[in-house]
């Protein structure tokens, strides 16, 4: 089978799946300059993509605009059938199917891991305490941290914070997994990235990891100054490049 | 008792460090510990220049010592009148028979501290043997300086008054005489001396050898000056002293206290050795405990005297022991204090201590309300109208609020919940607005309960959650109505307590209570003005900025005149506001406003990673606020926080000059006109600073041990 017939079986795959993530001219500025200009992509259910570009490009932005943590301006954004406006209970429902894994983690210090993890179960799910402390031991342990649950982030190396950051999201037991650029990733949070992509998540990832992007991404999107440039399947993406700006930037990245 | 820190049992039931492991962890090596000497040439002879300022520093320091000594026990200070005035100085007018209702409120404070204290104390930490007994010789020593320091007392004839003298006759000639008259020559030589021997031993370099020699020198140079001060003093002075032999040998007692403390402490660093010195610690409560308990035996034993003030007659029994009316008291509370502190210790091993960590926090935030209202008060209830109807509009509220909440947190209550919720709004702004036209007259009591259930219901979809969880909260809004209405019940009773002015109650007692209200009132106001002003809506922050900008524009005093002899002018006829209300008042919209501030900076503090992680979990905007930033930024700002409330505490004292006899103002004014001690002032000022210093220094202690606390886990 060659990397193209590969391509379009996979793309036939995918159509025949529901929409998760619908943007469609989506345009951001802040001040006078535009961070997203005409934004338009498809990303459907169960799908894994990586987002790509240089620094300063967007990546944040945008997926940041997914979960409404920024307002885009102009154009639609459609997260699981549920278009984003300034309605505040699609902004909750949104924000209840999609999981965030911040650029900085973004833990609450002042409490134990434990309780990082249950918060949003019990106040937003409105969960029990003890199916909560339940959730969130399964979810720690298979992020591989069952033992630091007593724990405070300040007390927690990088990496840990990293598996806490990803139990917390998923103690939401969300749809959707949004990944905002976990630079230094270690191999046990790469792994529990590839188990999460292969239970059927659905994720956006910024990452530059190309082994991440070459092994569990079904779609690439190369993103610069705002806009999409180039999008594709992870075998054409890196070995044949239609754009130039792409060859650019994967000369330089790898 | 001691608590050794490697005592696996002790460590084990008691640790709150989660993360503490199950092997032990090694124990970090100790800082090498300086002999006296080394200390000595490390940080106060390391250079010439240090040399010259521990010289300049230590002589000013001894002047002001002395000066305070010789002040405090001079035969011309009357402390009888602060000693007889103790009550005075604590309550004021507080009727005699009904001082028990004192007692209970002191008994209940003793409680909720000895179980607060020991639910919190770490087990294990504590004051390390080494420290405890460097302390004892260190009390015992400073305690020696401070009898050779002192001057020598003056003779007095029969009715106590010091004997005079003409100075020149009476030294003339003499050692002492030379001396006083060339008092200045001798200091100045004395002092350039200590200059040249620096300058000599810098070129010698014995500064960075680190040799005796300088210590030895400059320490000897410093002696004499001292001694020409002290010779000086005695000589020029007008009052008839005895000898300075006599002196010493009169304090006696004083050498004897001095000695014993020194030789416990010397027992104890002998004693235990160098190891066990330093790896033996003892809870810093068993050390108050024995001072304490030293201090109560002491009026058991000890012939302190027996003085005081009662039905305008004053009491002076020098000989006796201190009255039955406060030794045993006194005895009690200790007790209390012991007991309660050792049954926190037992429940924190049976680790009940998460458990009871915010029952005992709503208990300290209430005990001022029933202290007051209920205690000191003593309110005298009209029973018919207590069950017809008080108790049913409580009861009303309880139950329909709480039936309100319950329907309201389902989880699944969804729009038809708002819905509800502004209903209720709408009614509770009706009642008020229907009250204003004199529609039908609904009890205050009873509109301030619907507003309250309004808010509540509206905040309540935040709390939804499963059964339990809205038991809670259900349980919590009865709590809140069961207390809100006992207490409007208490504050409409009259007070039965009898008393010559407006309050209650006067002296540290009012200074006490105006505090504790003023920060009651002042902290939630300060929360909601700090998050008004930071909040994205700009009549909020347009109002918050304004108020704080008044507030802290305006001086305090005048705060306090509007609010005691303006503000009544603007309310109806019917109503008027006491002085202690209005102060009270006045005291926290002012604090409120440095609160809000400090406060500002922490929510600064809060990252706005933070605020996005909230939002991204779904956190409604209440929960977001009380579940992540306020945590935070109150932590941040404890050093600001207590510096305001300390500020506040002192503030108080401005109650004087608005005509309310506070702690100052009876030390100032009343004492001094009383016909047995008119005019007698400097004592009870000394007194008096000497409490509030007291005080503000015991909580910057304790925000510091609380910012160590919290700061656990941070990094
Ligand atoms: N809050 C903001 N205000 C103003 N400009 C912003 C803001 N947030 C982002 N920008 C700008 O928008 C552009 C895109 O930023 P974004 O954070 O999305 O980049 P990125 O692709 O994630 O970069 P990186 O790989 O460095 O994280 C940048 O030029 C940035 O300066
Ligand atoms: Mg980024």
């Amino acid at each position: 089978m060659s990397v193209s017939d590969a391509t379009t079986a996979l793309t036939e795959e995918l159509a025949a799946r529901d929409d998760m993530i619908v943007c469609e001219g989506v345009n951001k500025w802040f001040g006078d300059f535009q961070a997203l200009d005409g934004i338009t992509a498809i990303i459907k259910e169960r799908e894994v993509v990586v987002v790509l570009g240089p620094s300063g490009s967007g990546k944040s932005t945008w997926i940041r605009c997914i979960n409404r943590l920024e307002a885009h301006q102009e154009g639609r954004i459609v997260v699981d059938g549920v278009e984003l406006t300034n309605d505040l209970r699609n902004i909750e429902k949104i924000r209840s199917e999609v999981g965030m894994v911040f650029q900085q983690f973004n833990l609450f210090p002042h409490l134990t891991v434990e309780d990082n993890v249950t918060l949003a179960p019990i106040w937003v799910r409105k969960k029990p305490k003890g199916e909560a402390e339940e959730l969130a031991r399964s979810l720690l342990e298979r992020v591989g941290i069952p033992e630091q649950a007593e724990k405070y982030p300040g007390q927690l190396s990088g990496g840990q914070q990293q598996r806490v950051a990803i139990a917390r999201a998923l103690a939401m037991e969300p749809r959707i997994m949004l990944f905002d650029e976990p630079t230094s990733v270690i191999k046990e949070v790469l792994d529990v990235m590839k188990e999460l992509a292969l239970s059927g998540m659905t994720m956006m990832v910024v990452t530059h990891e190309m082994g991440f992007a070459r092994e569990v991404a079904d779609r690439v999107i190369f993103m610069e100054d705002g806009q999409i440039v180039e999008t594709g399947t992870p075998e054409h993406f890196f070995t044949d490049p239609r754009e130039e700006r792409t060859k650019l930037f994967l000369s330089q990245i790898l | 008792m001691t608590v050794p820190m490697g005592d696996p049992a002790a460590t084990a039931a008691g640790s709150v460090e989660p993360w503490a492991g199950e092997r032990e962890p090694a124990q970090k090596p100790d800082e090498p510990s300086l002999s006296a000497g080394e200390w000595l040439t490390k940080n106060l002879f390391s250079s010439p220049v240090n040399a010259l300022l521990t010289v300049v520093f230590s002589l000013f320091v001894f002047l002001v010592v002395r000066g305070l000594l010789n002040f405090m026990f001079s035969e011309e200070r009357t402390w009888r009148a602060v000693k007889t005035n103790m009550r005075f100085l604590f309550t004021h007018a507080y009727p005699q028979e009904q001082y028990t209702r004192i007692w209970v409120c002191v008994g209940a404070i003793a409680v909720l501290s000895g179980l607060s204290v020991g639910l919190l104390a770490r087990v294990g930490g504590g004051i390390s043997m080494k420290k405890l007994s460097m302390n004892l010789m260190g009390t015992g020593a400073v305690i020696a300086l401070g009898i050779v320091l002192r001057e020598p007392s003056a003779i007095v004839d029969d009715e106590g008054l010091a004997l005079h003298r003409d100075v020149s006759e009476a030294v003339g000639g003499s050692f002492a005489g030379w001396l006083d008259s060339n008092a200045f020559t001798v200091l100045a030589v004395l002092v350039l001396a200590n200059v040249a021997l620096a300058v000599w031993f810098h070129r010698q370099d014995t500064y960075l050898r680190g040799g005796p020699e300088p210590r030895i020198a400059h320490g000897a140079l410093v002696l004499a000056s001292f001694g020409v001060l002290m010779v000086q003093q005695y000589a020029s002075g007008e009052v008839v002293r005895e000898s300075f032999a006599d002196a010493m040998l009169d304090r006696a007692w004083w050498w004897l206290a001095a000695a014993a403390l020194a030789g416990a402490g010397a027992a104890l660093w002998i004693g235990l050795g160098d190891a066990r010195r330093r790896h033996t610690f003892v809870p810093a409560m068993y050390v108050f405990f024995a001072v304490a308990g030293v201090m109560v035996l002491s009026s058991w034993v000890y012939p302190w005297g027996h003085y005081g003030f009662l039905e305008g007659e004053f009491i002076a029994e020098p000989g006796s022991t201190v009255a039955m009316t406060t030794k045993l008291p006194w005895t009690v509370m200790l007790l209390l204090l012991v007991a309660t502190y050792h049954l926190g210790r037992v429940l924190r091993a049976a680790r009940a201590g998460p458990k009871l960590r915010v029952p005992l926090n709503l208990l300290w935030v209430l005990t001022p309300f029933v202290l007051y209202w209920a205690v000191l008060r003593d309110p005298d209830l009209d029973w018919d109208h207590v069950l017809s109807t008080d108790l049913p509009m409580a009861l009303f509220f309880a139950a329909f609020g709480g039936l309100v909440m319950w329907f309201l947190a389902h989880p699944r209550i969804g729009e038809a919940g708002r819905v509800i919720a502004a209903v209720l709004v709408a009614v509770a702004a009706l009642n008020w607005v229907a009250a204003y036209l004199g529609w039908y007259p609904m009890l205050q009591k009873a509109r301030i309960s619907f507003l309250l259930l309004a808010v509540v219901a509206l905040l309540a979809h935040n709390f939804a959650g499963d059964r339990s969880q809205r038991m809670k909260l259900v349980a919590a809004w009865v709590a809140t109505m069961a207390v809100f209405h006992w207490l409007v019940t208490l504050v409409n009773s009259p007070s039965t307590v009898d008393t010559p002015t407006d309050a209650l109650i006067g002296g540290f007692g009012i200074t006490l209570i105006v505090a504790v209200f003023t920060l009651l009132l002042a902290f939630p106001m300060g929360v909601l003005l700090a998050l008004a002003r930071t909040s994205k809506l700009p009549i909020f922050r347009v109002l918050s900025t304004a108020y704080i900008e008044v507030f802290r524009g305006v001086p305090l005093i005048t705060v306090l005149f509007f609010f005691t002899l303006i503000f009544n002018l603007f309310l109806p006829q019917s109503m008027t506001l006491v002085d202690i209300a209005g102060a009270t008042i006045g005291f926290a919209l002012f604090s409120a406003a440095y609160l809000a501030e400090n406060i500002r900076g922490g929510l600064q503090a809060v990252r706005r990673g933070q605020y996005e992680a909230s939002d991204a979990v779904g956190l409604t905007t209440v929960q977001r606020t009380l579940f992540i930033v306020l945590p935070q930024a109150l932590r941040v700002s404890i050093p600001p926080l207590v510096g305001q409330v300390i500020a506040t505490f002192k503030e108080t004292s401005l109650l004087a000059i608005v005509g309310i006899f506070d702690f100052l103002r009876i030390a100032d004014k009343v004492i001094s006109a009383q016909s047995e001690f008119l005019g007698v002032k400097r004592e009870g000022l000394l007194f008096v600073s000497f409490i509030y210093w007291l005080f503000a220094y015991n909580m910057s202690k304790h925000s510091q041990r609380l910012e160590k606390r919290l700061g656990v886990g941070e990094r």
